[in-house]
């Protein structure tokens, strides 16, 4: 559906049923005379809504001319590794239900990317490894029960690093994503096929995982927006676990507000997650108000802290004014800013990895050829596990998996799992000390925009370093939210960078806003990839 | 804009070394990189190369043994790849080594990150319907058996 790509001409947001709306939601009749110079991006999951009550379209349409994109784009992007054969299926359902005049989900119709390693009913789930290379799982996550519950549809699973492991889909056994930006540069990782696919209009939003950043810097890298929860706010059920201390389920969109509304969808406590929290979820909806609605200074009294240590050497220059430009944006729109340091910054991205190979070589072993997955037969039990392992597991996959297991020996657990914690709990301190002096906290995504394809795939120090911004994030279990700010100089016409946000435990409310209102103010770029000026 | 590989290594002080790197040599090597400066309290972050090299006074902990963590780990690994990981994962392990210059004295490890914890469902099993999707994941099934090869007692 082209009107999803354009720029829209309105900018006000339709009271919905089901929703409580605030006051200041208004209709489209009445919007503004005057349209602004450069149009804020429009939520896909209202439009669609919009477009469906009205009966301006049908979902089957609005289906078949993603598909089509789908089938024109997929050749240059390797977004997905399955494409569901259900969907026209899925989308005549919702028609069926507007015909009938029974009451639409807040998802009905609208087209979800599903990251590979969240289980979805009948459907391939393979975490983009040989080793689960045909598993179709009997059950669904709780987070796609949800979505189905409300109407979604699954178009299909994305591709990604093995296990969550990697930062550009290099890491996937079966293809590397491109970037839509530019097709010769990574995508990011490990949800790198769930953000390109948005990035791309793929698919409307996708689900993604976020461990060390896995939502966050990819979705820096294809300039869309990348949500990752409080840990426990939605349920990891369903979802294959890697570092189960670490592991969310994260949400992807062209707007805040797409990403903010499916959260809202996958939220809430679940009895088979006894990590998932029992935290009222509150209505998101109400903080995306249209931007005719804003005050003069609508950020007025907002309190934002730039963390110093992330403005240091080694960032890109390009990448450093982009942030400082957003923090410009951000004092204009009424917020107060100062800087804040961390002074424990640096040591997250090795506690991080020790933690994370010590959970993962646990969380790993029941990939052992007997319940499910590739098996290779041998003679002997231990054989069996051991070649089958070996054979379907990729290179990076085995090689946290082996330092998890040096880590986690008899004798050695003091000094890195038990010290990694420790470490950990200093992370947790300096978060909640600079959370107590200001509302939010800002950083770049990543220290770069997207590099090329192969550029770090033989170096994993190089590798781990990109996630210098965001593991700190997963250690103290804060929410984020990463949205475009900005373009620097490289592919055909320029890379997005991210600016990310961090709250405080359970206040995505408060990132949301701040997000919405930051995304619809910003001048300038429209964020979509010059791929998409060729497909109809 | 060329991105940078970013490695901060913190230069070790004599005493409190759980793990010895207390000298860390560094190369300069071919390739330029810059590195994420941090200044913690009285420690310097000094800029690293692509490889250094780390003087081990006295190690108390062995470095890791691939093929006898691939037992461990029961992941067959043919010698090519042994050789490779083995120099992969020491790199990483040396860098992991900075953990042990953290002053954690008296510092609670975090288990995890959630705040609740403890949200147990009571112990009744419920019966799940599609077990024959179950069965059809199995990749040796004979009725009511999941078939194995036999088990060697090793010495």
């Amino acid at each position: 559906m082209l009107s999803t790509l354009q720029p829209p001409r309105s900018l006000s947001l339709l009271p919905l049923r089901r929703f409580q709306c605030s006051k200041h939601i208004v209709s489209a009749a009445s919007s503004s005379s005057t349209a602004p110079v450069t149009s804020p991006p429009q939520s896909q999951i209202l439009t669609t809504r919009r477009s469906l009550l009205s009966g301006e379209t049908t979902a089957v349409e609005i289906a078949k001319s993603y598909l089509s994109r789908i089938r024109l784009t997929e050749p240059q992007l390797k977004c997905f590794l399955h494409v569901s054969e259900n969907v026209l299926k899925d989308a005549q359902e919702v028609d069926q239900r507007i015909a009938k005049g029974e009451e639409l989900g807040p998802l009905a119709g609208v087209l979800i990317g599903v990251k590979d390693n969240i289980c979805t009913e009948g459907m391939p789930s393979t975490a983009a490894s040989r080793i689960l290379e045909h598993y179709r799982p009997p059950f669904d996550a709780t987070a796609i029960k949800k979505i189905k519950e409300l109407g979604g549809i699954v178009v299909g699973k994305t591709n990604m690093d093995e296990f969550g492991m990697g930062s550009t889909t290099e890491a996937s056994a079966f293809q590397v994503t491109a970037n839509p930006w530019d097709l010769t540069r990574v995508p990011g990782g490990s949800s790198g096929g769930s953000a390109a696919a948005v990035a791309a209009r793929q698919c409307m939003v996708s689900l993604g995982s976020d461990t060390g950043g896995s939502v966050r810097q990819p979705a820096s890298f294809c300039g869309v927006v990348g949500l990752k929860p409080t840990y426990g706010r939605v349920s990891r059920f369903g979802l294959m676990a890697y570092a189960s201390s670490l592991d969310v389920i994260g949400c992807f969109g062209s707007t805040v507000a797409d990403a903010g509304m499916l959260l809202h969808a996958i939220s809430g406590y679940d009895r088979f997650d006894s990590t998932s929290s029992k935290q009222d979820v509150p209505e998101f909806q109400s903080q995306f108000l249209s931007v005719d609605h804003f005050e003069s200074k609508p950020l007025k009294g907002v309190k934002v802290g730039i963390i110093r240590e992330t403005l240091e050497d080694g960032v890109d220059s390009g990448v450093r004014s982009a942030t400082q430009e957003a923090a410009s944006h951000l004092e204009a729109l009424g917020c107060m800013l100062t800087e804040v340091s961390l002074p424990s910054f640096s040591l997250g991205l090795p506690a991080y990895y020790v933690i994370a190979s010590s959970e993962s070589s646990s969380n790993l072993s029941r990939y052992d050829g007997v319940r499910y997955g590739n098996q290779v037969m041998a003679e002997e039990l231990n054989k069996l596990y051991e070649c089958s392992r070996g054979e379907g597991f990729g290179e990076e996959v085995k090689m946290r998996i082996l330092m998890g297991t040096y880590a986690l020996s008899a004798g050695y657990y003091d000094a890195y799992y038990k010290r990694a914690q420790q470490v950990r709990t200093l992370i947790q301190k300096d978060f909640k000390a600079a959370l107590e002096q200001n509302d939010i906290l800002i950083s770049p995504a990543a220290p770069s925009a997207a590099y090329k394809i192969g550029e770090k795939k033989d170096d994993p120090l190089a590798m781990y370093a990109g996630d210098i911004m965001t593991v700190n994030v997963n250690l103290a279990g804060l929410p984020a939210v990463v949205l475009p700010c900005g373009l620097v100089e490289g592919g055909p016409s320029g890379l997005p960078v991210g600016l990310q946000m961090i709250g405080a435990a359970f206040d995505e409310e408060k990132l949301l806003k701040v997000g919405h209102i930051f995304e619809q103010t910003l001048k300038g770029s429209s964020f979509i990839p010059p791929l998409l000026a060729n497909v109809a | 804009m060329a991105t940078r590989a970013l490695l901060a290594v913190i230069s070790a002080t004599p005493n409190r070394c759980f793990i010895s790197s207390s000298r860390i040599k560094i190369q300069s090597s071919v390739s330029s990189f810059s590195s994420l400066n941090f200044q913690r309290h009285n420690r310097k972050i000094h800029r690293i190369a692509r490889s250094y090299s780390s003087d081990k006074d006295s190690s108390v902990l062995p470095p890791p043994d691939v093929s006898r963590l691939a037992e461990t780990a029961r992941i067959s690994l043919t010698p090519a790849e042994i050789e490779e990981c083995e120099t992969k994962i020491r790199r990483v392990i040396d860098w992991f080594g900075q953990l042990q210059q953290v002053d954690v004295n008296s510092v609670e490890p975090a288990i995890r990150a959630d705040m609740d914890g403890g949200n147990l469902r009571e112990d009744s099993p419920e019966t799940f319907e599609n077990r024959d999707s179950i069965r059809a994941s199995i990749p040796s099934f004979e009725e009511a058996y999941l078939k194995v090869p036999k088990i060697l007692n090793k010495e």
